[in-house]
């Protein structure tokens, strides 16, 4: 194996861990915000924070596999990286839309507290990559 | 009547000024990111794979503001609070 392909694989492996554990702090807020609003006020408070966490997290699943697309120019990742960050976009709004529509009994601020814990959240696994880099 | 009238036009400006900084906001550091993500890259090629996670994860937190931004522009578009009490009293 050259130095190049192993420099390719541990990408690979170093960004999986990475955007599973992304993933995986962000189902953590939204599980954490949604208990809260459960306890705090009702059940449809907790369905909305959920509501908010989830399209958050989708959106991120959807960008983590554009994301993860390999190149070794510096150019086609970043068009990459700006891809997924746009389809990460049109997807959250396109769920929060299906959301206000739909969702009748809707409690907004609890929307609100579960999107803002799922997307601040998300940062979270820069611990993790830090760990990752280290192990290659 | 009149109060109702005045109270979406201001939440339509309201609206328009949430998406419109947050983009503007968020558009200004992801292209400071970029910039100092292709400057590295072009610098010291071999970490490219390391810097590729970071841009990644920070994109989120950048876009992170104007995405609450959005959820909340769109909790004022389709369940504004400021209307309910006001239709509410009547």
């Amino acid at each position: 194996m050259t130095e190049e392909q192993n420099s390719k694989s541990g990408l690979t492996t170093s960004s999986n861990k990475v955007f599973g554990k992304m993933l995986q702090w962000q189902l953590s807020a939204t599980a954490v915000v949604m208990v809260i609003a459960l306890i705090v006020s009702g059940l449809h408070a907790g369905i909305s924070a959920l509501a908010g966490g989830l399209s958050v997290t989708v959106g991120a699943f959807f960008a983590s596999k554009i994301a993860q697309r390999n190149s070794n120019e510096a150019a086609t990742i970043l068009v990459n990286l700006l891809k997924a960050e746009a389809v990460k976009i049109i997807i959250i709004v396109v769920l929060l839309f299906i959301t206000f529509k739909l969702y009748k009994q809707l409690v907004p601020f609890a929307l609100i507290a579960g999107l803002a814990a799922a997307a601040l959240f998300s940062g979270a696994a820069m611990s993790k990559l830090d760990k990752t880099e280290l192990e290659i | 009547m009149e109060a109702l009238a005045l109270i979406q036009a201001y939440t339509g400006v309201g609206i328009g000024l949430i998406i419109g900084l947050g983009a503007a906001g968020a558009c200004i550091g992801i292209g400071i990111m970029c910039a100092s993500f292709l400057e590295g890259a072009a610098r010291q090629p071999e970490m490219i794979p390391q810097l590729q996670g970071k841009v990644f994860l920070l994109l989120g937190l950048i876009d992170a503001s104007f995405i609450i931004g959005v959820g909340l522009a769109m909790m004022f578009a389709f369940a504004n609070p400021l209307l309910s009490v006001v239709t509410a009293a009547n």
